[in-house]
């Protein structure tokens, strides 16, 4: 210790709960962070590096306890979030693929009618319908399974959303619904064409609701990656 | 008159010791990281800070809670904290020792031992730049960091992991105590 140093006095502060620790390891020399000493490695201190056996610490800079203790069930929390989240992020843009191609054979399961008085609706065909159903059915499935990492994931208590993430989740509030109507308009819509009928009332909008739900979706998953600076060419 | 000495004496040690020590006022440190789709920043302005100087060298302790940083999203600030094991290791401390000869030239270089993540790294002759305003002192510089100076797992988006580099630069207002 620095005679200079040790001679020196600070104003009082509170104590924080590693401050025994990081004292002892200034005087060890251990380079590691308390608490964990199991964890990471010792590095050698480059030349005219300073050591750490200066008297000042976090105590004489008045941080509280709560701010400078460590927290390992908090640490575990924020690793399952992170875990349960990046599973949504995975699960969300592989459910854009079958979304997608759902609004794409959409018109393979669609009945076609012209607007020339006496010519008769021409029915789909079963596999046209078969394949919007089932793809449909995978979305469903998938998405499902997306919003539970999200609504699962731990919440961090005392965080307030902000940024991005508030756009992100306020679109829930549109494709949320539009994933559960969708597919009752859609039911709707095929039990009028299988009675062979041309398709009416709310069944009518089947097409529509899917199409905002699409669009909400895709502009949930831009959201959180916004702004987006194209810079592949700089990347190492 | 063994009072009045005294006064003196006192009178004539106070203003030296106050000149040697330095106290953290005003700060903004703000990490930055890059990945090919992105730029980001947060920023915190909570850090403490304390300085001595005696016998040619001056040390500085300057720290802040790692969950005070702001990137202005709270799932990307979440993340991080995450990344950085944040609540494992809820502080940034870095020690700055700067020869006392060298403290009042307008660029200061200084070395640093920073702890970070449950790591220490070094970090040698590391230039900042001083400009004093009135009776406080203004320390402008950038902290070369890495993750993996820090053993960090680099965040990655759609596969492609953020830059090494994650540069923190420093802003400080400093006064003597």
């Amino acid at each position: 210790m620095r005679p200079a140093i040790a001679a020196l006095s600070l104003p009082d502060a509170p104590l924080p709960a590693d401050a025994p620790r990081e004292a002892a390891q200034s005087q060890s020399g251990n380079q590691e962070q308390s608490p964990s000493p199991q964890q990471g490695q010792k590095q050698k201190p480059a030349q005219g590096a300073p050591s750490s056996d200066s008297s000042l610490s976090l105590g004489d800079l008045g941080f509280t306890p709560a701010q400078t203790q460590s927290n390992a069930k908090l640490q575990a929390r924020l690793n399952k979030r992170t875990h349960m989240l990046k599973v949504h992020q995975t699960l969300g843009l592989i459910t854009l693929a079958p979304m997608a191609a759902t609004v794409f054979v959409a018109s393979g399961a669609k009945q076609k009618y012209s607007h020339i008085p006496g010519v008769p609706l021409k029915q789909p065909s079963t596999e046209g319908v078969d394949l919007h159903a089932a793809l449909g059915s995978l979305t469903a499935v998938m998405y499902g399974a997306t919003a539970y990492f999200a609504i699962a994931a731990p919440k961090i208590a005392g965080t307030k959303p902000k940024g991005a993430i508030r756009l992100h989740r306020d679109l829930v509030w549109i494709h949320g619904p539009g994933m559960i109507l969708t597919p009752i308009l859609g039911g709707m819509a095929l039990n009028q064409e299988n009675q062979g009928q041309k398709v009416h009332g709310i069944a009518k909008a089947h097409g529509a609701v899917a199409g905002v739900t699409l669009a909400a979706y895709a502009a949930a998953i831009v959201s959180v990656s916004w702004p987006i600076h194209w810079k592949f060419w700089e990347h190492e | 008159m063994k009072f009045a000495v005294a006064l003196l004496l006192l009178a004539a040690v106070i203003p030296a010791n106050a000149q040697n020590q330095w106290v953290l006022t005003d700060s903004t440190l703000t990490w930055h990281i890059s990945h090919p789709m992105h730029e980001v920043a947060g920023t915190s302005h909570s850090a403490k800070g304390k300085g001595i100087c005696n016998g040619g060298q001056c040390n500085f302790l300057i720290a802040v809670p790692l969950n005070t940083f702001s990137s202005g999203d709270s799932n990307r600030d979440l993340h991080t904290l995450q990344v950085v094991r944040g609540a494992e290791f809820p502080m940034v401390v870095v020690r700055a020792q700067i020869p006392e000869s060298g403290i009042n030239g307008s660029t200061i270089s200084a070395n640093l031992e920073v702890q970070f993540a449950g790591q220490t790294a070094h970090y040698s002759n590391v230039p900042f730049h001083r400009v004093a305003k009135g009776n406080e002192v203004e320390i402008t510089g950038t902290i070369p960091a890495t993750c993996s100076d820090f053993k960090i797992d680099r965040p990655s988006f759609l596969t492609i992991p953020i830059k090494n580099e994650i540069p923190v630069t420093v802003d400080t207002t400093w006064k003597p105590m």
